[in-house]
């Protein structure tokens, strides 16, 4: 194991993550922040606010960055979107965001359920701000209109890495599928701001890094989010480097440069992490010349 | 009274937890809110916070020791509730 630096300390209070636990316990949901054993899960919980996972806590792929169960998912539970609707009122959540397992078993990946989730959360919610972190629903743009027709304020999909190591790191998916479905709906639905994230600390060269911006900017994605990749287990795919603060600097200052017009990318960013802070500061700053 | 410190729940999974380092001396005193150990997982290093103030009176752990979410690690004198 690679010695950590001291930028990969986090704080831990057991009191003040316990609200957000035990509602998501007693509410029966998931959140990513668990499953995925996310190093900021006590800064958001004690800050009152957790991403959503719905569709179960198995997916259908088994992405070797990833810390969620790959294996056979359950069935589709009608309920949950409404459970997750109120969970994000009772923590009074200005933002919320949902993710989802992928569902290659399902006929729309789920797409159906994600709109639904979006609908309750909306009815429950109404002045809050949605943010779906969705999969790539196989490239099929009917699975995605239905989400879109919901009117997500955010639509996310994570391309994860450059090129050459979405081949051997994330086998069943597909680096142009994922760019072609935020090309997709961002021609679509213009209004709805597209997010994608990817992570560094895998072995990508700089010019890897450069030519991932480049495809990013080239489907005029609002949002970008740098993290550093830290490997769940020993059995995940292997941590080649620590990239220092200053590094994710130049990144997002590269990424920048490139007409890419809102970018997080410290080490501890995580896709959804401060994801209310962004898209404020992307409306802010009027980047999406139709909202 | 006696308030037992207790390895939270960090993780979901397999993988282990060390005990990298105790923050304060037996003796000392630790604010609520205060780190007081840290416990180092495959991602990162997480200082756990004292939940209440008190006199750190006793550890029964070493650093480097692995540690299981649940584990007795420390023992604080506290004046709280």
């Amino acid at each position: 194991m690679l010695k950590k630096p001291d930028w990969l300390k986090v704080s831990f209070n057991e009191d003040e993550v316990a609200d957000v636990a035990d509602l998501i316990i007693d509410l029966e949901l998931n959140t990513v922040c668990s499953e995925a054993a996310c190093p900021n899960r006590g800064e958001c919980f004690s800050a009152k606010t957790a991403t959503f996972m719905v569709m179960g806590q198995y997916c259908t792929r088994d992405c070797r960055f990833c810390n969620v169960t790959s294996t056979k998912p359950e069935a589709l539970d009608p309920d949950e979107p409404e459970r997750v609707a109120k969970a994000a009122a009772t923590l009074g959540l200005e933002h919320v965001v949902v993710t989802q397992v992928t569902r290659d078993d399902l006929a729309d990946g789920g797409a159906g359920h994600m709109a639904e989730t979006i609908e309750a959360l909306r009815k429950h919610n109404p002045t809050a701000t949605i943010e779906v972190l969705v999969s790539d629903y196989r490239g099929d743009e009917r699975a995605i209109d239905k989400v879109i027709a919901a009117k997500p304020d955010v639509y996310a999909h994570n391309v994860e890495m450059p090129r050459a190591l979405s081949k051997t790191v994330r086998p069943d998916a597909d680096y142009d599928r994922s760019l072609a479905v935020l090309d997709y709906v961002k021609r679509t639905a213009p209004s709805i701001l597209t997010k994608t994230g990817f992570m560094l600390g895998l072995g990508e060269s700089d010019e890897e890094i450069g030519e991932l911006l480049d495809d990013l900017a080239k489907v005029k994605v609002d949002i970008v989010t740098i993290g550093q990749y830290l490997q769940p287990t020993k059995r995940h795919a292997e941590l080649k480097r620590y990239v220092t603060p200053d590094e994710f600097e130049t990144y997002r200052q590269i990424a920048l440069a490139k007409g890419i017009g809102f970018v997080v990318s410290t080490p501890l960013v995580r896709s959804s992490y401060k994801a209310a802070e962004a898209v404020a500061a992307v409306r802010q700053r009027d980047l999406s010349p139709t909202l | 009274m006696k308030q037992d410190i207790v390895v939270p729940k960090l993780r979901t999974d397999e993988s282990k937890a060390v005990l990298a380092a105790w923050l304060k001396d037996v003796g000392e005193t630790v604010e609520a809110g205060e780190a007081l150990y840290e416990i180092e997982t495959d991602k990162v290093v997480n200082q756990i916070e004292a939940t209440k103030t008190g006199v750190l009176e006793a550890v029964f752990v070493e650093e480097g020791d692995d540690v299981a979410p649940g584990q007795r690690v420390a023992v604080i004198e506290s004046s709280e509730k």
